[in-house]
Formats: C-alpha cells, sequence, structure tokens
C-alpha cells in the first residue's frame, strides 16, 4: 500500500514539474502565453476533454475501455439542443442530455458486463451506432444560438478571473475521486482492474461495479455536452469526434494503467493541465491544430514510453536488490 | 423434440466453426431478395459495383485480420491508407512510373507504417488499441501536414491507375480480381503455412505460444508490418478509384474495415477467423450500403448500420461459441461417464 501510494505520488510529482516547466517555457517563448486571456482560454478549451477524461478513467482502472465517449458526447450535445428547441426549459434539457448519457452507459454496459463481451468491440460499435443516430436526428444541419443562460455557464468567468466550468469540473472531479479513493465502491473498481477473477470469487460485486463505471462513463459525457453546447454555442452530426484521443491520452498521462488496476484521478486532473498548456502553447506559438493533434498523440506514446521504461528499470533493480546480499 | 434440438445443436456448432458458410447463405438470400425487389439492384453493371466498391474495405479487413488473429488491434490503417495514397499518388504523378514500382512503394510506406505500430506494441509495451489510436492522429495529422491543403488529381496520376477502376479482366472487375487474390494468398499464408498458424496460437493463448517457444516477438512484427502494408496496397487502389485524394482521404474508414472482419466472424478476442470471412464480411456491408442507396434510404443510416452490426456480429459469434463450447463439454462428459440412454454419441463429432 506505501509502495503504491509512493509511485503515485512520484508520477504526479513528475507531471507537476513538467507542467511547470512547460508553463515557464511557453511564458518566455511568446509575450502571449502568460496572460489572464489565454490562461483562461486554456482552462476553457480543457473542459470538455476533462469531463471525457474524468469519466473514462475509472472505465479504464476497471481494466475495461470505452471509446464511445466522444460519440456519446456528440448525440447528448444533439439532443439537449432539439429538446431545448423544441421548446423546453434549458435546464430541464441539460438533465435530458445527463439522463441520456446514463442510458447510452448503461446499454454498453450490459452488453460488455451482462453478455460478457469485449468492451473495446461493444463501445466500436456502439461508438458508431452514437454517431450515426445523432446524424439522423439532425440531418445535415446544425442547431446554434443556445440561451445565454447556458453560454454564461459553459464560457463565463466567476468573479471575472475562473472559469465557473473548472470550478464545476475540480468540483465533480473532487466527489468522483472521493468515491474511487476513499469508498469500498472505488476499491472494488481498482480491484477488478488489477484482477477480475480473484474478485468474483472473493465475492465483490463486479457485475454491478461494472455497471456503474459504464454509467459514470456516459454520466460524464452527459456533463461534457452541456459544455460543449454552451461553450461552442453550436451542435451537429459529427461533433466531438476529436476529442476522443485526447482525453484518453490524459487518462493515460495522468498515470493510469492502460492494463487497468492503479492510476489516481488527481493524477488525471494534473495531466489535463499538462497537455493544456502544450496544445494552448503550441497554439500560441503558432503551430496548426493538426500539428497539435501530433504532439498530443507523440505525448500518448512518450507517457507510456516512460512508464514502461520506469517499470523495467524498477524490475531490474528490485532483482540486482534481491541477489546482492544485504 | 430432442432430434430437432440435435439437429439445431448441430447447426450450431458447425456455425461456430466456419461462420463463412452462414455469411454465404445471409449474401445469397440478400441478393435473390434485392434482385427479385428492386429492378435496379439486378444490373451487371451494379453487380460489378458491388464488387469494386467492396475491395477497399475488403483488403484492409484482410490486413486488419493478420493483427486481430494475434489478439491485437490495429485503429491506424485508415490513416495508413490516407496517407499512402497521397504520397504514392503524388509521386507516381512526378516520377510516372510502373504497376510494380507503384505497388512496391505502397506496399513499403504502410510496412513502416505498420512498423511504428509494432514499436509501440512491442518496445514500448503499449496496449495495441491506444499505440494504434495515438498512431491515428499522429499519421492522420502528418496526412494534413503533407497534404498542405491541396488535393491530388485524377490528371496527376499515371493513366494506367485512373483507369483501373473501369478495366474488366475477363468476366470480373480488376478491383475484384485483386481482391480474389489477395484472399487466396492469405488464405494459404494464414491457414495453410505454419506462419499463419503460429498467428492462431499466439491469439488463442499468448502465453502458451510464447511457452512452447514460438517467434511470438516476431510474428507481433510480421502481423502488424504485413497489416500496414495491406493497408498501403489499399491506398493505392483508393487513388485509383477516386481519383482524388486530399486531408481527409481514409477518415475513418477503419470503423467499416473492423466491422467487416468482424462480421465476418474474425473474433476481436483473436485466435479465430479466416481471410475468406473478413472479405465475404465486407461484401455483405458493400452489399446492404447498395441496396439502402438503391431504395434511396438516409447515408446517414449507414454509420448506425455499421456500429449495431459490430455489437450485434459479436454478441452472436460469441454466444454461439459459448454454447457450442458447451455442448462439446457436455458430450465429452457423457463419453467419460460412459453411455447413457438418451445421449447419442458421435465420437467425430466428440472430436473435431
Amino acid at each position: 500500500m506505501r509502495h503504491l501510494w509512493r509511485q503515485a505520488l512520484r508520477w504526479e510529482a513528475g507531471l507537476t514539474v513538467l507542467g511547470l516547466i512547460l508553463l515557464a517555457y511557453m511564458s518566455l517563448a511568446s509575450s502571449d502565453f502568460f496572460t489572464s486571456f489565454t490562461l483562461q482560454s486554456l482552462a476553457l478549451n480543457s473542459t470538455v476533454i476533462g469531463f471525457l477524461a474524468l469519466g473514462v478513467a475509472p472505465v479504464i482502472i476497471s481494466g475495461d475501455i470505452d471509446i464511445s465517449i466522444a460519440a456519446m458526447l456528440g448525440l447528448c450535445t444533439i439532443v439537449l439542443g432539439e429538446v431545448w428547441q423544441a421548446g423546453v426549459n434549458i435546464w430541464l434539457a441539460a438533465l435530458a442530455s445527463v439522463a441520456l448519457g446514463c442510458v447510452l452507459g448503461l446499454l454498453n454496459g450490459i452488453f460488455v458486463v451482462l453478455l460478457d463481451l469485449p468492451s473495446l468491440a461493444i463501445t466500436l460499435g456502439s461508438m458508431g451506432a452514437y454517431t450515426g443516430i445523432a446524424f439522423l436526428i439532425l440531418g445535415g444541419s446544425a442547431i446554434t444560438g443556445f440561451p445565454n443562460s447556458l453560454v454564461t455557464l459553459a464560457s463565463g468567468l466567476a468573479g471575472n478571473a475562473v472559469p465557473w466550468s473548472t470550478l464545476i469540473l475540480l468540483a465533480v472531479a473532487a466527489v468522483l475521486a472521493f468515491v474511487l479513493h476513499r469508498t469500498t465502491v472505488g476499491r472494488v473498481v481498482f480491484a477488478i482492474g488489477s484482477n477480475k477473477q480473484a474478485s468474483r470469487f472473493s465475492g465483490l460485486a463486479v457485475v454491478r461495479t461494472k455497471l456503474l463505471v459504464f454509467v459514470i462513463s456516459g454520466l460524464m459525457s452527459g456533463i461534457a455536452a452541456i459544455f460543449y453546447a454552451g461553450y461552442f454555442n453550436t451542435a451537429q452530426g459529427g461533433l466531438g469526434a476529436e476529442d476522443l484521443l485526447p482525453a484518453i491520452t490524459v487518462v493515460i498521462l495522468g498515470g493510469v494503467s492502460a492494463y487497468g488496476g492503479t492510476g489516481t484521478l488527481p493524477g488525471v486532473v494534473l495531466a489535463l493541465f499538462v497537455l493544456g498548456v502544450l496544445q494552448t502553447g503550441l497554439g500560441v506559438l503558432g503551430f496548426s491544430g493538426q500539428e497539435q493533434t501530433i504532439a498530443v498523440g507523440l505525448t500518448l506514446i512518450l507517457a507510456l514510453a516512460v512508464s514502461a521504461g520506469s517499470r523495467v528499470l524498477r524490475a531490474r533493480f528490485t532483482a540486482a536488490a534481491a541477489r546482492s546480499p544485504a | 423434440m430432442s432430434a430437432l434440438r440435435q439437429r439445431i445443436d448441430s447447426v450450431l456448432a458447425s456455425f461456430a466453426r466456419a461462420p463463412e458458410l452462414g455469411l454465404v447463405s445471409i449474401l445469397v438470400v440478400l441478393s435473390i431478395y434485392a434482385a427479385v425487389a428492386l429492378p435496379a439492384f439486378r444490373t451487371t453493371s451494379n453487380a460489378d459495383q458491388i464488387l469494386s466498391n467492396s475491395t477497399i474495405i475488403a483488403i484492409l479487413a484482410l490486413a486488419e485480420t493478420l493483427v486481430l488473429l494475434t489478439r491485437q488491434i490495429d485503429l491506424s490503417v485508415g490513416a495508413t491508407l490516407g496517407l499512402c495514397a497521397y504520397i504514392v499518388g503524388s509521386a507516381l504523378g512526378h516520377v510516372g512510373g510502373d504497376p510494380p514500382l507503384a505497388i512496391l512503394m505502397a506496399l513499403g510506406l504502410g510496412g513502416v507504417l505498420g512498423l511504428g505500430n509494432a514499436l509501440l506494441v512491442d518496445l514500448v509495451r503499449m496496449p495495441a488499441i491506444i499505440a494504434t489510436l495515438a498512431t491515428l492522429s499522429i499519421y492522420g495529422g502528418l496526412q494534413v501536414v503533407v497534404t498542405n491543403g491541396s488535393q491530388l488529381y485524377a490528371y496527376q496520376l499515371p493513366h494506367w491507375l485512373t483507369t483501373l477502376y473501369a478495366t474488366n479482366w475477363g468476366p470480373l472487375p480488376a478491383f475484384a480480381c485483386v481482391a480474389l487474390v489477395l484472399v487466396v494468398i492469405l488464405t494459404v499464408c494464414v491457414q495453410m503455412l505454419r506462419w499463419g498458424r503460429d498467428l492462431y496460437a499466439m491469439g488463442s493463448n499468448p502465453e502458451a505460444a510464447a511457452v512452447t517457444g514460438l517467434p511470438v516477438r516476431r510474428r507481433t512484427y510480421e502481423a502488424f508490418i504485413a497489416c500496414g502494408a495491406l493497408s498501403g496496397f489499399a491506398g493505392l487502389l483508393y487513388a485509383a478509384q477516386y481519383g482524388n485524394v486530399d486531408a481527409t482521404a481514409g477518415n475513418g474508414i477503419e470503423l467499416t474495415a473492423i466491422a467487416a472482419a468482424v462480421i465476418g466472424g474474425v473474433s476481436l478476442f483473436g485466435g479465430s477467423g479466416t481471410p475468406a470471412g473478413a472479405a465475404l464480411g465486407a461484401l455483405l456491408l458493400i452489399e446492404i450500403e447498395n441496396i439502402l442507396a438503391i431504395e434511396k434510404i438516409s447515408i446517414f443510416a449507414q454509420q448506425l448500420l455499421q456500429g449495431l452490426a459490430i455489437v450485434a456480429s459479436v454478441a452472436v459469434y460469441a454466444l454461439v461459441r459459448r454454447y457450442a463450447q458447451r455442448l462439446g463439454a457436455r458430450r465429452r462428459r457423457l463419453q467419460g461417464a460412459g453411455p447413457l440412454p438418451t445421449a447419442t454419441i458421435e465420437p467425430a463429432e466428440a472430436h473435431p
């Protein structure tokens, strides 16, 4: 247990240092970077990806994957817009989006858990299905002009300094972190990710917990949809597809093992910050969106290379320590 | 009653062993229905079009099959296709080039991109899904950077390439012949040669394959490189078919390719499925697309249909396989316990 904490702390300390170095570098490289405007847009741009990452992190920790998060985001945003355009109060529409997210996540969970099918295949399929439904609902058109209250929530500033959306994201992250790291349910998620067979034989509620994890993933996509609609103020078929890679990158960069069983939510939040600084910084330095995407892909590879390298080194040191007479 | 039950059991068991038969019967039934109901479906040119249009998807599905058999996955096949289509197409446009040179370039460039995936999976020990998600964005990003906002047009490509799509070799379109040849080659490689048996062994049980002394790492490299090379080759055909390659060429086509392979009976758990099945899966998908288009059903419905097809076929294959396994286990148990009056056991079936 103490070993686990040490390892987690080391990864997060490394991330913090990396983030600060990037922050310092970008600030020196461009005088436009360390301004309240740039930092605020950094935070605003990270909100949707942040919610998606928070949602998929528990799934990955439990040893599965959900690649339909971006498709759920798209479908929820469009349903939110349609419900609102039908004359429903915008907050009820937002609630509908959250509820729909839960249902979509539950559908994934039912196929993966109850029928015991591979989550990769099922969420690959549901990714196509959800995107297809979104296109069918909207055709080729777009919904724009969301009401001011929603726009203020998603892009307004609290006290003219910090975006509301960032405060809400951090609050949600804190709640999820509490559930994941401080409650029995959370321990079960980690246990399933470490060893599913053993968890089942120990009588843990594997089925219920796995369903919950997929529902959380859908729920977070539903919440992300509210901020997507408010921030970009538009909804059209295929939206959000480009957010899948950054969300998963954030989770892996945050120290969550791609094979399940380890990881922390504070690490995920830190990684969100690091990736935000990197992307916004590259944007300020004049790199195109595609070049930023390449950078995100390379960051993901680098994060995994470092974690694999440190694992190998640690194994070697442990072996050497065991060989040498104490 | 029990005779009927046994009949159903044996049908399910043979479906679990060879899903191609089931696919062929679905294809035949669907074609007969469409030919009777839709006059526009009946024409020879429509049949040629279905065959030609399924070729690129079929080749990508074949590529994906090699990787899926080893219990890995490659999400970057679409980006590899797009990047190869543009780079090889422009190179051909600049220096001209015969078919052999073009094929070599496409296979080579695709192979290098596949090697990149293999390195990440083997050296960096990334799960293939995440490694190839990263390379999907990198290769796709490179495609945008390389194209730099411009496009490749048909007049910039060699004549033999742009006319290939409309060419017939004998009774079949050239594209379909190419796909057929590849299916035969891969069937031989995968199902008859030891190389392919290694892929199945790795996918069925990776630990056992390593312990038995199979060259697991080498086969992983070979599978990913072959997958990349075939995707690159599909890129060349993409340039031939559309004559127009831009930064979005091949975007999202990996989903269709994986759908085709999965519908064709290739398991995402690795270790089962055949190249012929994957190609038939591609044919089935394109035929359905063709029928939907004739019936004027929204193109937006097609993505939904693909997604549902993946979920449904994964579920059906898994459930049938599980049922067949339980059946086999029960038969073996019964055999071990000695003859029971109600069970008629045929040893040949119990040990296929």
